[in-house]
């Protein structure tokens, strides 16, 4: 028994890992030796929430007191990443596991492990630094080489017309006027005007929207896939995601890749209004309903720092931008996406904290589902509710 | 008729430069030669009564620059102006450090070609 326990303590060393039980109704807290040494805390030392908060990172608060709500409320499992902040000021990154059961006395208890992933989340966050800033230079240099190869097709009929528009003016001029070499010199420009229109031709069928297909999509099913690729990304930045999608949506009309790069894009903006904010919960709410007139909205409210209202009508232009990494074409794309399928988008402030962005766009022309009760009602609310806390 | 006038060579691949801008030229009163390459001009023997070459930079086989230096190797030493529809600043001071007289980026006017010969001549 004692070798075992000892074994035990030596795997929970070398892996990093402690373990802890949780009695929710008397609030009672054991932690193994390793738990212990990965909060820092003096073996044998009572353990109780507030010794806990001492240790969680601030930004990790309020999520904490989710957590715990949460598993005072309904008991359930959680499996989540937090930051604790040590007294030394070092941060360290920890996996937290628990599972929750009745034990032989018929009380609620969780029971489970906290591992420190400190090295594993430092290199990760050091190659994801550098994936994302190569992604950032990648889309400048792109769009760099994109510009000057459109500057050289228009500059080069341009010079065409200007010289030639040049010559045609002196031969007016000269006395008696060349009227001959004049009519060449107009004929040569107006070819070369239509050589340069020919380039934005070329370019708009290029990237213009013809390449968009045209499905009946449901955005639901849209909405929940941008919601699992996203989520590891969300709750890196401790946003609370919550969505609440109503049911028997009908579907709509448009190209369902486009309409999910604009549900990304203000999940994105959403997360990145929060992530100064440090003295409220990071709360993003994703929900759709059905729209007035044959429609479907799909809104995305923040808690972030919101918009000046002035401002509100320069959000959506080109390069307009409050971010310092950001190139500002995200809101303008996204708009020109959302009225190409008739639809609108649009921004307002809200009453507290933070920003709504909604869009709204007709349905398919089809028969709405079987079950479109149109009721708006949490989709399996717990489940979508993706909390990070610390324990 | 024209080979007493001062001649101006223009070498560009893009065709609308080649028919516009000796004409323009020709109105400003000189005698214009437009040749598409590099490889054409130095065949031309048009070389030694050249008093400016009007060269286009980037052109395929021989570019702009390649043809600066074999003129300089054959100790020909023409003024250049170059004209390029890259508007890459960077591009300029080089040239202009290799000793090109100008760097005019398209579409320019008539007062900056006309400058910029006006430069070429009193160098020539």
């Amino acid at each position: 028994m004692r070798r075992s326990e000892a074994f035990l303590a030596e795997a929970q060393r070398l892996s990093s890992t402690g373990s802890f039980s949780w009695r929710v109704a008397s609030g009672e807290i054991k932690w193994s030796d390793e738990a212990y040494r990965i909060y820092g805390i003096e073996p044998g030392v009572p353990v109780t929430f507030e010794l806990i908060r001492t240790r969680v990172h601030p930004d990790n608060l309020p999520m904490l007191q989710e957590v715990i709500d949460r598993a005072r409320r309904e008991g359930g499992d959680f499996d989540y990443e937090s930051r604790l902040l040590m007294p030394d000021h070092s941060v360290k990154y920890v996996h937290v596991v628990a599972r929750g059961g009745r034990n032989q006395d018929g009380e609620l208890e969780l029971v489970g492990t906290v591992q420190d992933v400190t090295e594993r989340r430092l290199s990760e966050e050091a190659l994801s630094k550098a994936r994302s800033e190569l992604a950032h230079v990648a889309r400048v240099t792109t769009l760099g080489a994109l510009t000057a190869s459109i500057a050289h097709e228009v500059n080069q009929p341009l010079s065409g017309i200007i010289t030639n528009a040049s010559t045609c003016l002196r031969m007016l001029d000269a006395d008696p006027p060349n009227v001959a070499g004049a009519r060449v010199t107009a004929q040569r420009t107006l070819r070369d005007g239509n050589r340069a229109s020919d380039v934005i031709t070329r370019l708009r069928a290029l990237f213009g929207n013809q390449s968009a297909t045209t499905e009946a999509v449901d955005l639901n099913e849209a909405t929940r896939e941008v919601i699992a690729l996203s989520l590891s990304e969300l709750q890196g930045g401790g946003v609370i995601l919550r969505a609440e999608l109503a049911d028997g949506l009908p579907r709509v009309t448009g190209d369902r890749v486009q309409l999910q790069q604009v549900i990304l894009n203000l999940l994105r903006n959403a997360a990145d209004a929060m992530s100064g904010v440090d003295d409220r919960p990071r709360h993003v709410v994703i929900s759709t309903e059905q729209d007035e007139g044959d429609r479907v909205r799909l809104t995305v409210r923040d808690a972030g720092v919101g918009f000046d209202p002035q401002a509100v009508n320069r959000l959506f232009d080109a390069f307009y931008t409050t971010k310092s990494g950001g190139m500002g074409i995200g809101l303008s794309v996204s708009r020109s996406i959302i009225e190409s399928h008739q639809g609108r988008l649009w921004a307002t402030p809200n009453d507290g904290p933070g920003a709504t962005f909604s869009f709204s766009i007709p349905c398919a022309a089809e028969l709405a589902p079987p079950d479109a009760a149109g009721a708006v009602r949490p989709l399996a609310g717990t489940h979508v509710e993706h909390a990070m806390g610390g324990l | 008729m024209t080979s007493r006038r001062s001649l101006v060579a223009v070498v560009d691949d893009d065709e609308s430069v080649r028919e516009s801008l000796p004409d323009l030229l020709r109105e400003l009163g000189f005698a214009a030669r437009a040749f598409s390459s590099a490889e054409e001009y130095l065949a031309s023997g048009a070389i030694g009564r050249t008093k400016c070459l009007i060269l286009d930079v980037a052109m395929p086989g021989m570019s702009g620059p390649d043809l600066q230096q074999e003129l300089a190797r054959r100790r020909q030493a023409i003024p250049i102006v170059f004209i390029t529809a890259h508007q890459d600043e960077t591009v300029r001071p080089r040239l202009l450090a290799q000793g090109a007289v100008e760097c005019l980026f398209k579409p320019f006017s008539e007062a900056a070609l006309l400058a910029a010969l006006d430069t070429a001549l009193r160098a020539a």
